[in-house]
């Protein structure tokens, strides 16, 4: 759905870098970008929505040709049909949320939108406060809310849950997940976080240097190999004690703390802090009802 | 982990699991039961090279040479060294496949007298039992 080849020389403070990047996104797909800091990441987002124009290459959407420099063609970001969002919320701090999100509308659109957006990121007791008086998280959701007024098909996001702590790390997540599936969003992610990543990604393109290293489902780019076990999770390694004849490695996943006894081959290349695939088999949890 | 490369000589499917067969050698097969099937997963096919992964504290150990047990993989081997610990001991067993390594209780050890240079069978359940591509 989204094809597109840019071409970019950028100048950084770190020098000069070409972004040289092919993508071939399919409608409804999530896709992340990944890679090291000046890899290329936003460049190629802010050319994507028309914000930086490339050197030479192709965009289109669809049908629809957004960017070619060989025909001219050079669509505004206005005409582009993208949602933005960045780490910066950037919400207008004299208008209520409501107002926030109707200052997007375009002229003649049906304003049931907004209503809709407000009950799907479930803003409905917080619409008539101004951002300021918002937590980080529910300011970010009103972000999310108003980049989809204009009802987009592609949603870009740059790292935009960055600045939050890892409980509402994950609950925008799910925010995201939700507007994602239920608009039909065709969405490119930038993100360092990988657990963020293997959740939320169909796709990622690892980047560095302005091209693209690999391309692939989550999993079988962070893993050097595919494990079949069905019980997996991707976590920090924040303790690693040693017992009489084996260790017991601690993970943090999310916000759960597990303990992996291991033997002395499996964590000589292991440090705390390193990313770590914890799994099993499918056969071996047992599930036990949480009493309310 | 226990890891051992062979390649896919049988593949059986009911409904969403798949009992896959490893071919370690000539005379030792693995078999492995998964919640996936050559549907879902590429890698089982075949003929695919592919590692058979377990862990120290899932493997079984008898000193009896034909065991009547419900442990489909059995592997003969033998106890080359035995590092004693307080709870759990770590026996490394020699056999023609490669070293096994498990994690058992130091008691049983002593209640089985098992003994370094002694003939055991290796035995591994085949839900224990993971593919690594």
């Amino acid at each position: 759905m989204i094809k597109a080849h840019i071409y970019k020389t950028l100048r950084s403070a770190a020098g000069k870098m070409e972004l040289d990047i092919e993508l071939n996104i399919q409608k409804g797909q999530f896709v992340t970008l990944y890679g090291p800091s000046g890899a290329g990441k936003t460049s190629t987002l802010r050319i994507i929505a028309g914000l930086l124009t490339p050197d030479k290459g192709q965009i289109s959407v669809g049908d629809t040709t957004w960017f070619d420099k060989e025909q001219k063609i050079n669509s505004p970001t206005q005409q582009r049909k993208i949602g933005y969002v960045f780490q910066d919320y950037a919400l207008f701090p004299n208008m209520s949320v409501r107002k926030n999100l109707e200052y997007a509308l375009e002229k003649k659109q049906d304003k049931n939108i907004i209503d809709e957006l407000i009950s799907i990121v479930e803003l409905e007791e917080l619409q008539n406060r101004k951002p300021e008086t918002l937590s980080g998280g529910q300011q970010q959701r009103v972000a999310l809310a108003r980049a989809l007024v204009r009802q987009p098909e592609v949603l870009l996001l740059d790292e935009p849950l960055s600045a939050l702590d890892i409980n509402m790390r994950s609950k925008l997540q799910d925010y995201i997940l939700k507007v994602h599936k239920a608009y039909h969003l065709t969405t490119i992610l930038v993100s360092h976080d990988i657990g963020e990543i293997i959740k939320m990604s169909d796709m990622i393109y690892d980047l560095k240097d302005g091209r693209i290293q690999k391309v692939g489902e989550p999993m079988s780019i962070f893993t050097n190999n595919q494990l079949s076990g069905k019980f997996q999770f991707v976590g920090d390694v924040i303790a690693i004690s040693k017992q009489d004849v084996f260790y017991i490695v601690t993970v943090l996943i999310g916000q759960s703390v597990v303990k992996v006894v291991a033997q002395e081959k499996e964590i000589v290349n292991l440090k705390i802090g390193d990313k770590v695939i914890v799994a099993s088999k499918a056969f071996n949890p047992v599930l036990q009802k949480i009493e309310k | 982990m226990n890891v051992f490369s062979g390649h896919i000589s049988n593949i059986q499917v009911s409904k969403s699991l798949s009992m896959i067969s490893v071919a370690i050698d000539n005379a030792h097969i693995l078999k492995a039961i998964l919640v996936e099937t050559p549907e879902t997963a590429s890698y089982l096919k075949e003929g695919k090279q592919i590692s058979v992964l377990f862990k120290e504290t899932e493997v079984i150990i008898t000193p009896e040479e034909e065991p009547l047990i419900s442990v489909e993989n059995k592997i003969r081997a033998t106890i080359a060294i035995i590092e004693k610990g307080e709870l759990l001991s770590k026996v490394t067993l020699a056999s023609s496949i490669g070293d096994i390594v498990a994690l058992v209780t130091s008691e049983i050890l002593e209640g089985l007298s098992l003994k370094e240079g002694q003939n055991v069978v290796a035995m591994v359940k085949v839900n224990e039992i993971m593919l690594s591509k």
